[in-house]
């Protein structure tokens, strides 16, 4: 198992463990809509396909999700990034960094992976054009060090795409 | 010098240092140290509880036993005397008793700190203890069954030969395969009180997506597991995690209705118990 990112990664704790477990159980009975979890040993990062929803710009595109899950999960949010190639989308990094708040400032503990693959896959479904962000190339430079998306300071776009 | 005075302060002394021991592992060497301190001063409980934890590390429940019995009778609320009492009484199998120490304990240590380790720790004990009940209990209520469902399902076939030999033929022969299969969904229901399935999740915290312990409801009417909560306010944000409305420690109350369902629940579904 090669780990991508930088950041040295601490086991996870008993609570942690517990709800991943719970929540991977409630998954495999109760899958959201359009994704599916890759089949790994690994409970602290997930792999998750995504389809883009029928009738919108990604329909019949596939990405990947990686979701790496913190120490203290839920009481901090997991890091939640597309492996590249990312979706062209007005809030996705060409990196594969999401700009979405509840990733990051506006996380909460009764949220779950599911809930967070379904804000995932509505910002995708809400799309209007398939750009990268203005400032894809400035942040994607800064980001070579194999920053974490978790330590940037985001400076949320609005709501609308 | 008040001889009292220096008499606490050796037997300070001694505590810390069989303390000391304990945590080195030299469970012998503590226990000598809190039993000079225990002769100089037979009447605190805290170095029955040490002393008992030493005992039980080394595996003498007896002496585990009587230890925490001297400390209970010297403070009656002493949350370590009645884990290790209760832990004591479960080594000899004396289920009921030991459940009910635990019991007693995990409410005291919540008393004392909802979020403290001793909880986490009673609980998991308790559990366990309460898990093997209802295995014991369960497995041989299936084995009762099993029996019943045989006697049950040999009178049938004996009846039904019997009904052949007179000559009744094929009405006779539909009834008694309905009658056959009508018995063994009898049987099936009755078997799954005590088939673990899911709990329901009103009986679950959203943040911990268990089964509640010592659930508390929110100004928004959100109940949580306390000690969940109390940590979300305090490293997340003093906000309910579910509407986000503004929540402050004090601010949490007990909610009973769903701690009494909980209790409910896992009478009737000892399956439950099992978080590990």
């Amino acid at each position: 198992m090669t780990g991508s990112s930088a950041s040295s990664r601490k086991i996870l704790s008993k609570i942690a463990c517990n709800r991943l477990q719970k929540e991977l159980l409630e998954w495999q009975v109760n899958p959201p809509a359009g994704f599916k979890h890759k089949v790994t040993d690994n409970l602290q990062r997930w792999v998750i396909e995504v389809n883009g929803a029928p009738g919108t710009l990604y329909s019949n595109e596939t990405f990947q999700l990686q979701v790496d899950f913190p120490e203290h999960y839920p009481m901090e949010a997991p890091q939640v990034i597309f492996v590249p190639p990312a979706p062209m989308h007005p809030h996705i990094y060409s990196n594969g960094h999401i700009c979405l708040d509840i990733l990051y400032d506006s996380w909460s503990p009764a949220m779950t992976v599911s809930s967070i693959c379904i804000s995932i896959l509505s910002m995708l479904s809400s799309s209007t054009v398939k750009q990268r962000p203005e400032d894809n190339d400035r942040y994607v430079k800064n980001c070579r060090n194999g920053r974490s998306p978790k330590e940037t300071r985001w400076w949320f776009h609005d709501d609308k795409v | 010098m008040c001889p009292t005075v220096a008499l606490s302060a050796t037997v300070e002394k001694l505590r810390q240092e069989g303390n000391t021991y304990f945590n080195k592992g030299k469970f012998g060497a503590a226990i000598d140290k809190y039993t000079e301190a225990i002769t100089l001063c037979p009447k605190v409980s805290v170095l029955y509880t040490n002393r008992a934890l030493c005992h039980l590390k080394r595996n003498e429940w007896a002496r585990v036993e009587e230890d925490s019995r001297n400390a209970i009778q010297l403070d009656s609320n002493c949350v370590k005397g009645h884990y290790t009492m209760g832990l004591a009484l479960l080594q000899k199998q004396e289920y009921p008793e030991g459940v009910k120490e635990l019991e007693r304990a995990l409410d005291l240590g919540r008393g004392a700190d909802p979020n403290g380790y001793m909880v986490e720790e009673i609980w998991q004990e308790l559990a366990k203890a309460k898990y093997m009940e209802w295995e014991q209990a369960s497995s041989e209520r299936a084995w009762e069954l099993q029996k019943l469902k045989h006697a049950c399902e040999s009178a049938l076939i004996e009846k039904h030969d019997a009904f052949q030999m007179e000559g009744f033929l094929d009405e006779a022969g539909t009834t008694h395969m309905q009658q056959l299969q009508a018995l063994e969904r009898v049987f099936e229901k009755a078997a799954e009180a005590d088939t673990a399935s899911e709990v329901p999740d009103y009986l679950c915290c959203r943040i911990t997506l268990d089964i509640f312990r010592d659930p508390v409801i929110t100004p928004s009417g959100v109940t949580y597991e306390r000690s969940v909560i109390l940590n979300h306010l305090e490293k997340v944000g003093e906000f309910d995690p579910i509407t986000r409305e503004p929540v402050e420690p004090s601010q949490l109350i007990p909610n009973f209705a769903i701690k009494e369902a909980v209790q409910a629940y896992l009478q009737e579904n000892g399956w439950a118990y099992r978080t590990w």
